[in-house]
């Protein structure tokens, strides 16, 4: 089943959706600043069912540390703040260059790296980098996204539910 | 515990590690999503509401962890492609196999197939993922 026969959304609770032809290819998605608390590394263990003793006890790495994966979020809110994107996840490429440690200030930066149309479908990439204030690179990230679920040349009448604009918490 | 090492074979598969789904742990408040709510995932074409995708890959995570403890938190790469909906009451195994042992600086990086099959062997998730071991020598 891939939605054939249905509406594209063209807007949804926070407002229109992004089309294809807005997205601009090396489009600065902007930064911002974290600061990740044990809460929310014990909300990104519980979504995750995830439980390691080094996410809440102690690690090797000179006390606790955060799920690598924890950051999935603060790149797509860039994103969200830019474009109202919904659609589905369809890449994720990740490094982990070095331990994320709570109660430490990560600045994440953005930007649209590509898009293109593939099985009638509308794609985007990203790519995002977070460092710490003494400037060590901490992840680096590469996600696509597929603008719709259904296909391209379905027509965009569609009102959503959801949004691709979320509010910015673990 | 780390289960790869250097001496590891090619062709040595990764401890499964699997996850039963269901819809609470994708809830935020009252928020209604495609990932929450029957209506929201029909308007976007969807025939119910789909998992979220990072907390599917999440047992893939997982079993990095294990296989490599520190050389997955420090030098640990993934590339993952989300090939069909995984939707939220689905039961899910991560999956992996031993695929190249590249020198890397000081260490050796372990490649691996990996993926994320669901309870009729549909494989949901898949790609590479990477971790450091030392060399040892």
């Amino acid at each position: 089943m891939t939605g054939e026969g249905k509406a594209r959304v063209l807007r949804d609770e926070k407002g229109e959706r992004a089309k294809f032809e807005d997205i601009e290819v090396g489009k600065d998605l902007g930064s911002l600043e974290w600061i990740i608390t044990q809460e929310m590394i014990d909300a990104q263990c519980l979504m995750d069912e995830d439980y390691h003793e080094w996410y809440k006890i102690d690690s090797p790495f000179g006390g606790v540390i955060a799920p690598p994966q924890i950051t999935y979020r603060p790149p797509r809110w860039l994103l969200s703040r830019t474009y109202n994107v919904r659609g589905l996840f369809y890449k994720w490429q990740m490094e982990n260059l070095a331990p994320i440690k709570p109660n430490e200030k990560i600045i994440i930066s953005a930007r649209i790296v590509d898009k293109w149309i593939k099985n009638n479908r509308e794609y985007i990439s990203y790519e995002a980098v977070g460092v710490n204030e003494a400037g060590e690179e901490l992840f680096r990230t590469r996600r696509t996204h597929v603008l719709d679920y259904i296909e391209r040349t379905a027509p965009r009448t569609g009102v959503g539910i959801d949004s691709g604009i979320k509010a910015e918490s673990i | 515990m780390v289960i790869i090492t250097k001496d590891t074979e090619l062709g040595t598969y990764l401890p499964p590690v699997s996850r039963q789904l269901r819809l609470e742990i994708f809830k935020k408040g009252d928020e209604k999503t495609i990932h929450t709510d029957e209506e929201a995932a029909r308007r976007e074409g969807l025939p119910a509401p789909v998992a979220v995708g990072p907390q599917v890959a999440a047992v893939i995570f997982k079993m990095m962890l294990m296989c490599f403890g520190e050389g997955w938190i420090k030098g640990g790469k993934w590339d993952l492609t989300f090939r069909r909906p995984t939707y939220v009451n689905d039961f899910v195994t991560a999956k992996g196999m031993v695929k190249a042992k590249i020198l890397e600086g000081e260490a050796i990086r372990v490649e691996c197939d990996v993926w994320v099959e669901k309870q009729d062997g549909e494989k949901v998730i898949v790609g590479t993922a990477s971790g450091l071991v030392p060399r040892g020598d």
